[in-house]
């Protein structure tokens, strides 16, 4: 039993969100029990708070709970124009970081290659290879101060896909510090997954942690689906989970922040974790309920068993809000005092018209 | 070919050659560094761990858990006069019996961690040097790491050297240099000092004696490391020496003059700042940088305390050399030496039979090392570090003495201990050269 919602969690400090995201991919690749016919896909990010996160995958392996033998992985991004051996290329972060503590195949490895000579072609080429792999089965990602995913800087289509990408000003300023604060060494261009990629994968899981990130984790959980803010496109995922520290939750409404920890509390009570059940355990369930609804024998009460699984957890919903017309809500009475008051909405017209209407 | 797909096709992959260490501190930059090495077998070089994995999709053939231990470059010995019964310095009739001898002895050192060294020979009459310098010149072309221990070019220390400072030498055939370089053309063999096939690599002279101060560029120019020592230089002559081009100081505070606070001598060259022409009271402009030099840290040459005294003058000039003799790994005993003198051995110390003079010593480098450890203050990184990364500079070798990518894969295993006295040791627990392992405790 899980939730088909978002998925917020919370926790006190960077380490700890850190180290839940660690254990929840351990504990999706271990019941995922990749094979080399069937590898785990795992789509990576760069940056310092994912940093920690690869802190605690590699004390992960090297306690021996898991191997990244049978796992496959695509990062989000890299610089175009830079030497791969740079030392803050995403080639070499990730390398410092992860590939080389672990005992993960350099033949699974894939990192966008921004020194391709067809930059265009890496990227298409790259999205073929998710697509050959079967596509990303977790996708784990970091944001910018300004909720950008990958290099999807505000103002990136929602529908993306891999590309070539100018950095924005303030992305180059902010980057200038790892390149001796000279803007001339900064690049200036870089390759990243799009928006959409990310979106494609089966599940995406978020690490937010700090207070200089609050004010875009507010924006990508309480308001709408926006370019400007390309993390809101999670909203239109259907297993996103984001994980933050305190310090991000700084924007957030209280109500927010006490509904994601009830209902985390609630499922802890209820004894079960939110994890995302395997493919093969969904796609098994629903081919035998697909199988039950078709067979003619399945008609009558007892279908009413399969289709609600156990346990059943009880949570205050939310009510739907009806569409309706602000007018339609005053009620008749209060209308007697308003006469002459036109309630009926204004037709769509020019100003234009109007003004002429008056002044002839 | 689709990466991801790539486990679905591709045959069993053929092997890498690259063994990787792991759970290991690297001794690299003057500290010890928790990080994984890559190497090859096939090429004996260090690897780009990065390069390989990304651009040559490698991965390691084995992978060795050294359980913490240390992983140092290995040692280099810049005065080493023999050993196990060997001596350098001692050319018999049948010279292929030499090259025998100069074969077993780079066997037997590489298992006391000392991978790369420079044969030294005392001073000898000039047929000597014509016999026995074309078998001590660099050997390590060939690139095999069952041949041992690893010449760089042979070590002449003399005979331009000072009668007063002669140590155990035999002054009687000391050299002066009255024709300059030709004088010395005539000691070694001029094949001797010709490029590029000079087997020579450092030369250990006193300036003050004569014709040999202008020597010294020549020397610089065909790549020999020129060194003072068995000197009576004062400290404007053992200037002059420097701004020649001289780099090194022989065995520091042995054969030479005693630091006087008014006559600084050799030693008053670890004073030297960069402008240092006021700190000369005779106002002649001083050398621009501290020279090199070699210590023996044996307790028998040096107190320990002149050994902490040198290392805090000049850290990064700090060579620790062995200085040893052909008696390293013999019993106690009287031996006979060059030119029908006799050695006494006991223990380590050796003495000149009749004269009580320390006749060079019998200790390992890595024996050394340990003395040193205690002694300054240094930590374990900077003290492995005079015995690879600073000897391989002063050579201006590279690929040699350092843990960096595209090095020799010459390297030393070392378990790090520290008894109950608080006394710390380094043990030698594997030798591995060009990337082989040639040594391991465990199996001996």
């Amino acid at each position: 039993m899980q939730s088909r919602a978002a998925r917020l969690i919370i926790r006190d400090d960077p380490q700890a969100a850190s180290k839940y995201i660690a254990d929840y991919v351990v504990e999706r690749i271990r019941s995922f029990q990749p094979t080399p016919q069937k590898p785990f896909v795992l789509g990576l990010p760069t940056g310092s708070s994912p940093e920690l996160v690869y802190k605690y995958l590699v004390q992960h392996f090297k306690n021996g709970n898991i191997s990244f033998k049978h796992v496959t992985t695509f990062n989000m991004d890299e610089y175009v124009g830079i030497p791969r051996d740079h030392p803050e290329s995403y080639h070499s972060f990730m390398y410092k970081h992860f590939f080389s503590h672990v005992d993960i195949d350099p033949e699974n490895v894939n990192i966008l290659n921004g020194n391709a000579p067809d930059l265009e072609a890496e990227c298409i080429a790259y999205e073929e290879k998710i697509k050959q792999a079967g596509g990303i089965e977790l996708f784990l990602g970091g944001i910018g101060p300004d909720g950008h995913i990958a290099f999807n800087e505000p103002g990136s289509s929602l529908k993306s896909r891999t590309r070539v990408k100018t950095l924005a000003y303030d992305t180059i300023i902010a980057n200038s510090r790892f390149f001796g604060n000279d803007l001339s060494q900064v690049p200036r261009m870089a390759l990243t997954v799009g928006v959409q990629t990310i979106l494609d994968a089966r599940e995406v899981v978020i690490i937010i942690t700090g207070p200089h990130k609050a004010l875009s984790l507010q924006k990508c959980i309480e308001g709408g689906v926006n370019h400007m803010w390309t993390l809101s496109s999670l909203q239109l995922h259907q297993n996103p989970m984001i994980v933050v520290d305190e310090d991000a939750t700084l924007e957030l409404q209280v109500k927010t922040v006490k509904y994601f920890k009830s209902i985390e509390r609630v499922a802890t009570e209820l004894g079960f974790e939110q994890i995302l059940p395997s493919e093969a355990h969904t796609s098994a369930k629903r081919k035998s309920i697909v199988e039950e609804l078709h067979s003619p024998k399945s008609n009558g009460p007892s279908q009413n068993q399969l289709l609600a699984p156990k346990p059943e957890i009880s949570r205050s919903v939310t009510p739907d809000l009806v569409p309706d017309r602000m007018a339609s809500r005053i009620d008749e009475g209060a209308v007697k005092g308003l006469q002459g008051l036109i309630l009926a909405e204004l037709p769509l017209q020019p100003m234009g018209a109007r003004v002429a209407q008056l002044a002839v | 070919m689709p990466a991801a797909t790539a486990d679905l096709h591709s045959p069993a992959r053929t092997p890498s050659g690259i063994i990787k260490f792991t759970n290991c501190r690297l001794a690299r930059n003057k500290r010890l560094t928790e990080e994984d090495l890559w190497l090859s077998s096939i090429t004996g070089k260090i690897l780009n761990c990065q390069e390989a994995f990304y651009e040559h999709r490698a991965s390691p053939d084995r992978t060795i858990d050294l359980g913490g231990r240390i992983v140092s470059p290995g040692l280099i010995d810049v005065q080493l006069n023999g050993g196990f019964g060997f001596d350098f310095s001692v050319a018999p009739e049948e010279i292929t019996t030499y090259a025998k001898g100069v074969a077993r002895l780079n066997r037997q050192l590489i298992k006391t961690g000392v991978t790369a060294y420079l044969p030294t020979l005392t001073s000898q009459r000039s047929e000597v040097y014509h016999k026995v310098l074309p078998h001590l010149g660099p050997s390590g072309s060939r690139r095999n790491p069952s041949d041992g221990a690893e010449s760089l070019g042979a070590h002449c220390e003399g005979p331009f050297l000072n009668p007063v400072k002669k140590g155990i030498h035999d002054a009687s055939i000391f050299l002066d240099a009255p024709s300059g370089f030709s004088s010395l053309s005539a000691c070694y063999g001029a094949p001797s000092l010709l490029r590029p096939t000079s087997p020579i690599k450092c030369i250990t002279l006193a300036p003050e004696i004569p014709g040999v101060l202008s020597c010294i560029p020549a020397l610089v120019d065909l790549g020999i490391t020129v060194s003072l020592g068995h000197t009576d230089a004062s400290f404007e002559e053992a200037s002059a020496g420097i701004s020649a081009g001289a780099s090194m100081i022989t065995h520091l505070f042995n054969a030479m003059r005693p630091l006087h606070h008014r006559d600084p001598g050799i030693f008053g060259l670890l004073g030297t700042t960069p402008n240092s022409a006021t700190a000369s009271t005779t106002g002649g402009a001083g050398p621009s940088a501290k020279p090199f030099f070699g210590c023996i840290a044996d307790g028998v040459h040096l107190h320990p305390t002149t050994v902490a005294l040198a290392w805090s003058a000049h850290p990064d000039g700090f060579i620790l050399v062995s200085d040893a003799m052909a008696l390293v790994g013999l019993r106690d005993g009287t031996y006979d030496w060059t030119n029908g003198a006799k050695i006494r051995k006991e223990g380590y110390v050796l003495t000149l039979e009749g004269e009580e003079k320390i006749a060079g010593s019998a200790v390992t480098l890595v024996e050394c090392v340990n003395n040193c450890l205690n002694w300054s203050g240094a930590s374990v990184a900077e003290v492995l570090g005079a015995v690879t990364a600073t000897p391989a500079r002063m050579l201006g070798l590279e690929g040699k003495g350092c843990l960096e990518p595209g090095a020799d894969a010459d390297l030393v295993v070392l378990e790090e201990r520290v008894n109950d006295g608080g006394w710390k040791t380094l043990e030698v627990d594997q030798v591995w050269k060009f990337g082989v392992k040639v040594f391991d405790k465990e199996q001996e």
